[in-house]
């Protein structure tokens, strides 16, 4: 019967070490991967506490502002959201729908004092379905102050 | 010409008078203590389908006549689109995707009533009738808050065509495939309510509604296989899963119903874990409701997006809610009936139920993990005012030691055996097969395998292999010697005998096959974004391009940018053409068409980009080991849940009985 004991008693142990083991495994690897997202007004009001920290930042390609390094594949450009512009730079190939006055969302790392220097760029997939961001006030309130300027 | 959407739009509202004979009367049946009423119940669930056929039918011919008079087919079609993706653009969108659910649910419900009337008399009342509340609460949807019937008046001269991602062959299959796996789970849901309800909570329901199980679950994997399928070769990236949170939707149903068909072997042989098997077939249905409402809802989108439709928004809590209390609320109340029941404990770490038990707690986490990483995001924007993703990285890192921890399992639990393993057995049948893992380690190693995930799937993948394979030869080698048979007819034998276990032997060297795929092409996939001047030429793996010149191509429905590059491997020279595609109507967006050859070691997958000054071309070149691998494995996994259909109720009966 003590041995009947000893080896159940082991197998809890064995399901309470493996369930504890792959809780922390998802928790640890949770946190470390979320990433915020920032309009460029934000971004501007707490530059200094997100230094270091990845990020999303999300607006509207600024009319005017692509500028592409002849001969290689460097791109800038400006983010805004209207209030507040942002100079991103880029380096591969953009996607299909990146335009100028067209939603855009960029990840990268926040440097203090740097240019923003995306790993990713996001543009609006299609009509019907686009990242998260896309739909956010950052763009609608830079397509509303757009239309401002232009009446 | 456009009676047809109304003739539809009559047949679905009358479907939804007939579900709600479908839904009373049976329980007005048992209630009186008059069978005929349960008959009618069945004869509604027969009409209900015959009508919701028509509905279908309607919107497809509405669409087949191009007419955009139907807001539907106006914004799904257009004049130029293929008659091919006509036909199936009824699933191209919201709506017409979730008509297609309601009419697959009310096809398996009068399969069912068709199938299971005479076997399962008990049961066979609320089965209709909780199939039937299913159906209702879709049509409600469908017909009120997501409305393909709509008219627009006055019609457009022309539709807004449909998606160019979408005019693909893997639309076509993709969404009918993943439905018939979210749909199918619901007759075994709707079984394990009637058990609850009817007080048997014994393992009848699991019996008789293991083959849709098994269809469900295939079909399932092929749909979400399809749609990774899908997303290689069409989206660009050179990639077959992101995280996404459409992809993980699909994904969360197959995790807990992967642990329900492994769990519900330990049921039936030693009647243990009832109530986790309700509950995993409670939670496997809701996650594919949960799935089917994510991606179906817009609330992706965005959570703002969604709340600006609030009826649809509030329906579908609403609808959520009352399937989740009434199910784990059932389950709490008949609690006291599975208690008890149970022949014995739990009692060894190393026997073939704990095996079991360790690959549903594995499958379990992994769902949560992903239900986690989906939803989270969600929550936070609907909470505050902030906006978060939760990216790939948190799920891969979660997913490896998971998925090694499961071929861990799937390399001992199989041939461990029931209630406890003997010191002899586990030298003999692991000695081998742990050599030969050990020394798959150490020749990773030598070959330059860097990668401690690597190295270690590759150990594992050859564990489970050598085990796989020496249990075959065990069983065929004991009937050799038994029949005087030869090998052959005597592993035809053997495979005959226990359809279901070798079946499921073979869809975990089906699953084998695709973690090959998913390591080569994850940890050694390498990529080059670069410019390329006409005549110039890149290296990548063992592959020479050269960029030969820019062309252009066309179809009646759209035009392309096209460039030539050839590649060389040795004596070995191909063509390649990857496409920069703009459709003709409606939608100016550009798609990018790579140019993939497929060997069976590696794929070579070519994009272009943006032209770069006077003649240069933007390209990414992407060398993906062993992803093919992925497509074949999920082939093999599919043939073998095919082995185990063929099985009869017959052993199941016998070995219930011996144990």
């Amino acid at each position: 019967m003590t041995i009947l004991h000893n080896k159940r008693l082991l197998l809890i142990l064995t399901l309470l070490v493996v369930v504890g083991a792959l809780l922390a495994l998802v928790f640890t690897s949770f946190t470390d991967a979320l990433v915020y997202f920032h309009t460029p007004t934000e971004i501007q009001a707490a530059s200094s506490r997100l230094d270091g920290k990845k990020i999303r930042i999300g607006g509207m390609v600024q009319a005017g502002s692509l500028h592409k390094t002849p001969d290689t594949l460097q791109v800038a450009f400006l983010v805004t959201d209207g209030s507040s512009q942002l100079p991103v730079t880029y380096e591969g190939m953009l996607p299909d729908l990146f335009r100028e006055g067209q939603g855009v969302v960029v990840e990268g790392t926040w440097r203090h004092g740097q240019p923003f220097q995306a790993a990713t760029v996001l543009a609006k997939h299609s009509e019907d379905y686009m990242p998260v961001e896309m739909t956010e006030a950052g763009i609608e309130k830079a397509r509303q102050s757009i239309l401002k300027t232009l009446q | 010409m456009s009676a047809w959407i109304e003739v539809g739009h009559f047949a679905a509202l009358a479907a939804l008078v007939l579900t709600v004979v479908q839904l009373v009367a049976p329980l007005a049946g048992i209630g009186l203590g008059r069978p005929v009423w349960i008959r009618v119940g069945r004869q509604a669930a027969f009409g209900v389908l015959l009508l919701l056929t028509v509905a279908c039918a309607g919107v497809m011919a509405s669409f087949l006549n191009h007419d955009f008079s139907v807001g539907y087919v106006a914004g799904h079609a257009s004049r130029e689109l293929p008659i091919f993706y006509l036909a199936t653009a009824l699933w191209g969108g919201h709506e017409g995707s979730l008509l297609l659910w309601v009419w697959l649910l009310s096809l398996f419900a009068a399969v069912a009533a068709w199938r299971h009337w005479s076997t399962h008399p008990l049961s066979m009342p609320w089965v209709l009738a909780i199939l039937g509340a299913t159906v209702l609460g879709f049509l409600l949807l469908v017909l009120f808050l997501s409305s393909p019937f709509e008219r627009l008046f006055p019609p457009p001269a022309d539709g807004r065509d449909l998606n160019p991602l979408l005019q693909d062959p893997g639309m076509v299959f993709h969404p009918p495939f993943l439905y018939l796996g979210y749909v199918g789970f619901a007759v075994p849901y709707a079984f394990a309510m009637a058990a609850l309800i009817t007080g048997q909570t014994g393992g009848e329901w699991i019996l008789a509604t293991r083959r849709w199980t098994l269809f469900a679950w295939a079909m399932l994997t092929i749909g979400i296989v399809f749609g990774a399928y899908w997303a290689y070769y069409e989206l660009g990236w050179g990639g077959y899963w992101a995280w996404d949170p459409v992809e993980n939707a699909s994904f969360m149903p197959w995790l807990t119903a992967t642990a329900f068909f492994h769990s519900v072997m330990v049921q039936e042989r030693r009647g243990l874990f009832r109530t986790w098997n309700l509950f995993l077939i409670i939670t496997t249905f809701a996650l594919s409701l949960l799935g089917t409402f994510l991606v179906r809802s817009g609330v992706l989108s965005s959570v703002h997006a969604f709340a600006t439709d609030p009826g649809r928004g509030v329906f579908i809590l609403v609808f959520m809610t009352v399937i989740l209390l009434f199910s784990f609320g059932l389950l709490t109340l008949r609690a006291d009936r599975l208690k008890g029941e149970g022949q014995g404990r739990l009692e060894n770490p190393l026997c073939r139920e704990s095996a079991f038990l360790f690959n549903n707690l594995f499958l379990v986490v992994g769902a949560l993990t992903v239900l986690l990483g989906t939803l989270f995001p969600l929550a936070v924007e609907t909470l505050t005012d902030s906006k978060v993703s939760v990216g790939p990285p948190y799920f891969n890192q979660v997913f490896i030691p998971i998925m090694l921890g499961m071929l861990l399992l799937m390399g001992v639990g199989p041939i461990l055996p029931w209630r406890r393993t003997p010191a002899g057995t586990l030298r003999r049948r692991f000695l081998i097969p742990g050599l030969v893992a050990l020394a798959g380690l150490g020749g990773g190693w030598i070959l330059g395998i860097g990668h401690p995930y690597g190295l270690a799937a590759l150990a594992l993948c050859l564990l489970v292999l050598s085990t796989h394979l020496d249990d075959l030869w065990q069983g065929t080698r004991a009937r050799m010697r038994r029949d005087g048979a030869g090998a052959l007819s005597a592993l035809g034998r053997l495979v005959r005998r226990d359809k279901r276990r070798y079946g499921g032997l073979l869809t975990h060297l089906g699953l084998l096959v695709m973690v090959a795929g998913f390591i080569g092409s994850g940890l050694f996939q390498e990529e080059r974004d670069l410019i390329l001047q006409p005549g110039e030429s890149t290296r990548i793996g063992e592959w020479r391009l050269t960029f030969t010149a820019m062309g252009s191509a066309a179809r009646h429905n759209w035009v392309a940018d096209e460039a030539l590059v050839r590649a060389e491997r040795g004596s070995l020279v191909l063509e390649l053409r990857p496409q920069k595609r703009v459709y003709n109507t409606g939608r100016s967006q550009p798609t990018t068409e790579a140019a993939i050859h497929t060997t069976w070691l590696e794929d070579l997958y070519v994009v272009i980009g943006d032209p770069v000054g006077e003649t240069g071309r933007a390209f990414r070149i992407y060398r993906n080991p062993l992803v093919a691998w992925v497509w074949w494995g999920s082939g093999i996994m599919g043939l073998g849940v095919l082995l185990a259909l063929f099985q009869g109720r017959r052993l199941s009966r016998t070995r219930a009985v011996v144990a």
